[in-house]
């Protein structure tokens, strides 16, 4: 359901922000974050399903890239990757600053 | 964004960050609730379906009626039933039916806002929809998110849930009553919650035998007073 709204919310965007070149749109690519919750593969099956009512974009087809979650610790300068959700630099100290991995974005859009 | 409608887009176009967000549109309105309510302090309960939260919220409205003016809007896919249980001990509620859908967003809010009475209320509860997932993810304006985590539902969700958890400021361990006859380990829910967030405070509570409620309901009111604090210029 989340995923069908999302990509209903991309079809929304792009409408807004290309009106006259929808039916030239090959590729979509978005960039999510792990912290998102978006399953690529759920994506992928609420695409195919929403293209059943919206023939414009029937030759458009959607990539999905996760992006890792990464945090920045205050006291080493430094940027870190979070394994198994534990949000702590190597050094130890906790952080809940998160330089990425909430994106919910559209990356780039192949035209013909 | 650099193409226009006026331009033919062709080739491969890069988007910008901020204008092509999906959440953007959602960020916006909840930047918009905060403008409309300064001074009511606002709390989005977060969990899963089941935990308790009407009926936590119910025992918070009996006690705090003298002391703070509450209203609640809760979210559900269907029916007004929660909000008509409110209703019934005397608080101020509203229902939000999502129409199937598993979180509310900022716009639900807004909407909803027009039709709640809001005249001297302190305290703004928003009882979303039952699910640790997807909420994470809209913000609706809120000062505070809190998550409800029933006894019942094991003390290993805070990693397998981790983004509701690293957003919230408050977790709520609720049904205390039945941890003696469940597997539940409140120091092992903690430090599994801290590792996800190290800042997130721990209350734990039942509801129907009043265990906790008085620091759960200080909690509340400590955050009311600093609302109201802010709106005093320094």
């Amino acid at each position: 359901m989340h995923e069908i709204s999302l990509v209903r919310n991309v079809f929304r965007t792009l409408e807004e922000e290309f009106p006259n070149d929808i039916d030239k749109v090959r590729t979509i690519r978005l960039k999510v974050g792990l912290l998102s919750n978006v399953q690529p593969i759920l994506m992928q099956n609420a695409f195919q399903a929403v293209l059943e009512d919206e023939p414009r974009y029937r030759k458009t087809s959607l990539e999905v890239e996760v992006l890792p979650i990464l945090i920045y610790c205050d006291v080493c300068d430094k940027t870190t990757e979070v394994h198994n959700y534990r949000f702590a630099c190597s050094c130890g100290k906790p952080s809940r600053q998160v330089v990425q991995g909430e994106e919910l974005l559209i990356s780039t859009i192949d035209f013909d | 964004m650099k193409p226009k409608s006026n331009q033919a887009a062709v080739g491969s176009v890069q988007c910008d960050n901020t204008t092509m967000n999906l959440l953007k549109v959602n960020d916006f309105v909840a930047k918009a609730i905060r403008d409309r309510l300064p001074g009511i302090l606002v709390v989005n309960i977060c969990s899963s379906p089941g935990s308790g939260k009407t009926t936590l919220l119910q025992e918070t409205g009996k006690r705090l009626k003298d002391r703070l003016n509450m209203a609640v809007l809760v979210g559900d896919p269907e029916t007004e039933r929660d909000a008509i249980r409110m209703r019934d001990v005397g608080i101020n509620a509203l229902q939000i039916v999502t129409g199937g859908m598993c979180h509310i967003e900022a716009q639900m809010i807004y909407q909803a806002l027009d039709h709640l009475d809001l005249t001297g209320v302190d305290v703004l509860i928003i009882e979303n929809v039952g699910n640790l997932v997807c909420p994470a993810a809209f913000d609706l304006g809120e000062d505070y998110r809190v998550t409800v985590l029933a006894s019942t539902e094991g003390d290993d969700k805070p990693r397998k849930y981790p983004r509701m958890f690293l957003t919230s400021e408050l977790l709520l361990v609720s049904k205390a009553d039945l941890l003696p006859y469940v597997p539940f380990s409140v120091e092992a829910v903690t430090e599994d919650a801290r590792a996800v967030n190290a800042d997130i405070e721990v209350i734990t509570l039942s509801s129907l035998k009043g265990e906790g409620m008085d620091a759960w309901c200080a909690w509340l009111e400590e955050k009311v007073q600093e609302k109201k604090a802010s709106l005093i210029p320094a």
